[in-house]
């Protein structure tokens, strides 16, 4: 076995990032935990279902954030309650939530092999543009549907939690918890999907689409698949979302919400999976603080516009055109100047930009 | 690609990142400094979406509280958001740690909610501004019962009733009473029997809406339909079709907001021909939040729901409410003081002061105790002056239904009626445990309303003695 430095260093960075998130609350206020890292573990996986799909299928999809909503909308219709002080929007269907769940899952999962098998046959820009249409029909049917939900939401879905997960109102260290180890199974099991004959022949397709097919591979079908597989994923951070916010609109799956998914896997890097936590982390950090500071006061000052989005707008152009792989790109790149002779990373895979 | 621009590639990026972290560093040790026993307060607002352009107007009402009653001073009378320094209540500095940016959407407000109570620290806050955000805000207080939140314009009827949590306030109608009178105006000065309503299809929508379908059917009238556009339709064509034809209907009621005021309007003239000032009566959205330019000018004549506020009304406290907010930030609003948006934040912060000053200063439980039952706001008449909160901590509030008037060439309203003590239950017909107002709710009953008969005539802005006929 070869010495790696670079692997070797990214192992020692992932240990230490893990024993970090393990001690948390230790380390922490209540506010990081609860409100900044939770909600970087849950926004990473829904950007990590974006960037599988990007980095393995060469797809670039825009309809994660309208898929992990869907879980969400469908977990908070089964689960609430109606009667006696209970939520007055959505179906309140009062089913079990253990039940609820597993049909959450499913029911998104299927939903995203249908939006797959629609949008499987077109690449590029067309494949774009339809995975958006998705995102913008599950937008307005949630707001306009008003007897799923309508534009105020469904509220209160926090309270109906599945036995095993327990009481996540009042306990949020059990839901960083399941959040972290939710985010790090998702992580694995990206990583295993990848190197699977249909990992493989996924980054066949993305590469070489047409080769595939005249090898015999049925490529819609392998796309309609990925993209249901990455459904899976998004439905996953869709239930974490509607436990950690206690409710979901069709805010969360409007257009600003889906923007702001891509922007986060743009900024983390669309080639690299662990890229989607980082971007989360540095977006959400940038949100939280940014509005407070002296640099917004400044721009407002000057007339320049001092608003969040003018600066995330900024940064996410810096990065775009600096390092248009993302915070990894750069990671990759810093060690690739500083040690002329390469240095190997076992788990980069092609930059999707080439392949749109 | 040579060596020194790989360098670059990297520096610059570098850079960047290194620039952002320390501002986010400099920002986060900036907002963990707390001098002890100060109070901190935030101002929660929109900042975008269709309520944007209220971020300064919301602020600055509040503050004008702030600095006439906790001796605040304005640091830009221009510019609210600037901020405010040494404000005192209850023997303890007050400090405002931050305003939220809010889009009038649930995710946002969920955020923005968490960033000033949490990350900010607010002890207190004075917000939010929109229907759903408040529906938000009061789920949020559930889980957060040591925390005080003291709506600042929100119309939605949920977070009083249906949720009514112990630490939520507000000192102002929900969308319902403001538009309180006004089917009985319908009913009587207009001779209306049966209407259509046109509601946007969210909770403010419905219980605006609600307001105006229990007020007029409590007195004999009847709705004959019930259209509810998506919001933010653009074409409006479809929805008109399904109104009745104005020759089937003494009337319509109009509750579209935003840019749909004046394009439902607009499809409504393209399918019959100009509009009948006395066949249309329309909510807040005829007059208020930018109408009065654009949408106003298609009805002049015609009734309009009210903000709770009553313009131009001439009594002395509402000129001297008038004139305090005046000396702080004049200007504010283009000189329209008698806008909810700033009467009931203005309100609010007030509330707040008085009831810090009566905790001495303590929170929680204590300021919750402490924070008055009544209030004397500019527009009450009622009780002298004096407004009531009911037990949910609700408004009962007097209301004055408008007319949108033109005088030469400025368009503008007038206040037509003085709706005395306007609760959020409406006889009873609102319950915790009656559905809130949704597309078909309330139903259409003949009931008493306390109000019912004693709706004042008000000319010139002053309330006579006549009642309503």
């Amino acid at each position: 076995m070869t010495f790696e430095p670079k692997q070797t260093t990214e192992r020692v960075l992932a240990l230490a990032a893990l024993v970090v998130a393990a001690l948390g609350p230790v380390i922490f206020n209540d506010y990081w935990v609860d409100a900044i890292l939770t909600q970087v573990f849950i926004v990473g996986i829904a950007a990590a279902s974006l960037i599988f799909l990007a980095a393995y299928g060469g797809m670039i999809s825009l309809a994660q954030t309208a898929l992990m909503g869907s879980a969400g909308f469908m977990i908070g219709n089964m689960v609430t309650v109606g009667e006696g002080g209970g939520e007055s929007k959505g179906l309140t269907l009062g089913w079990d939530p253990t039940l609820s769940l597993v049909l959450a899952l499913i029911g998104t999962t299927l939903l995203g092999m249908i939006f797959g098998a629609v949008a499987s046959r077109s690449f590029g820009i067309y494949f774009l543009m339809i995975t958006l249409t998705f995102s913008v029909i599950t937008f307005y049917f949630v707001g306009q549907v008003t007897i799923v939900s309508g534009f105020s939401g469904i509220g209160g879905i926090d309270r109906y939690t599945p036995g095993f997960v327990g009481d996540i109102v009042t306990d949020r260290y059990r839901l960083y918890y399941i959040a972290l180890g939710v985010a790090l199974g998702v992580y694995a099991l990206i990583r295993y999907v990848g190197r699977t004959p249909f990992g493989v022949s996924l980054q066949g397709i993305r590469d070489e689409h047409v080769r595939m097919t005249s090898l015999g591979y049925v490529v819609p079908l392998h796309r309609m698949l990925a993209f249901g597989f990455a459904a899976f994923l998004a439905s996953l951070a869709g239930i974490l979302l509607v436990w950690w916010q206690g409710q979901i609109a069709p805010g969360d799956v409007g257009l600003g919400a889906t923007i702001d998914l891509l922007i986060v896997a743009v900024i983390g890097g669309l080639g690299r999976i662990e890229g989607a936590w980082i971007g989360a982390l540095a977006f959400i950090v940038i949100n939280n603080y940014i509005r407070d500071s002296w640099l917004t006061e400044l721009l407002d000052t000057l007339r320049i516009g001092g608003s969040f989005n003018t600066i995330i707008g900024v940064v996410f152009l810096l990065i775009v055109v600096l390092s248009p792989d993302g915070l990894m790109g750069l990671w990759d790149r810093a060690w690739s100047t500083v040690r002329r002779p390469r240095g190997g990373s076992g788990v980069t895979v092609a930059s999707p930009a080439q392949h749109g | 690609m040579s060596r020194l621009s790989r360098r670059w590639k990297l520096i610059l990026p570098l850079g960047v990142l290194a620039v952002t972290a320390s501002v986010l560093v400099s920002t986060s040790i900036a907002a963990s400094r707390a001098s002890a026993g100060e109070i901190r307060v935030a101002i929660m607002t929109d900042c975008k979406g269709a309520f944007g352009f209220g971020y300064e107007i919301d602020i600055g009402g509040a503050q004008a509280a702030l600095a006439q009653y906790a001796g605040g001073k304005v640091k830009n009378p221009k510019k609210p958001s600037a901020g405010m320094t040494g404000i005192k209540a209850g023997g303890k500095n007050v400090r405002i740690v931050g305003y939220g940016c809010g889009d009038d959407t649930v995710p946002t407000a969920v955020k923005e909610t968490r960033r000033l109570m949490e990350q900010l620290r607010a002890d207190v806050m004075i917000g939010p501004l929109s229907g759903d955000e408040a529906v938000y805000v009061a789920r949020y207080a559930k889980s957060h019962p040591t925390k005080t939140f003291i709506i600042g314009t929100a119309g939605s009827q949920d977070p009083t009733l249906q949720l009514a949590q112990p630490n939520v306030f507000r000192y102002h109608g929900d969308g319902a009473q403001w538009n309180a009178g006004t089917g009985e105006i319908a009913y009587k000065k207009l001779g209306w029997r049966n209407a259509a309503i046109i509601m946007d299809d969210y909770s403010f929508g419905w219980t605006s809406a609600a307001g105006l379908i229990a007020d007029f059917c409590a007195i004999g009238g009847k709705i004959t339909k019930r259209v509810y556009p998506p919001l933010n339709t653009t074409d409006y064509s479809s929805y008109v079709q399904q109104l009745p034809a104005p020759d089937t209907v003494d009337g319509y009621f109009w509750v579209v907001g935003g840019t749909g005021t004046a394009a439902s309007l607009k499809a409504f003239e393209q399918q019959y021909g100009a509009l009948k000032p006395s066949q249309h009566i329309g909510n807040l959205f005829f007059a208020f939040l930018g109408a009065d330019k654009v949408v106003a000018p298609k009805v002049v004549g015609s009734y309009v729901g009210g903000f709770g506020t009553g313009p131009g009304l001439k009594t002395r406290a509402a000129k001297a409410y008038e004139a305090v907010v005046a000396k702080h930030y004049p200007g504010l609003n283009g000189g329209n003081y008698a806008d909810g948006f700033v009467y009931n934040y203005y309100n609010a912060a007030w509330a707040l002061v008085q009831g810090l000053t009566k905790s001495g200063g303590q929170l929680g439980k204590a300021l919750q105790n402490a924070l008055p039952r009544t209030l004397k706001p500019g527009y009450q008449v009622t009780n002298n002056g004096v407004l009531r909160l009911d037990r949910n901590r609700q408004a009962i509030q007097d209301q004055y239904p408008l007319q949108v008037v033109k005088n030469g060439d400025a368009i503008g309203t007038a206040v037509v009626g003085y709706v005395p003590n306007v609760d959020q239950s409406f006889g009873g017909l609102f319950k915790k445990t009656s559905p809130p107002p949704g597309r078909t709710q309330p139903p259409c009953v003949k009931k008493s309303m306390p109000w019912q008969g004693k709706i004042k005539v008000v000319t010139n802005g002053v309330i006579t003695n006549q009642t309503l006929k």
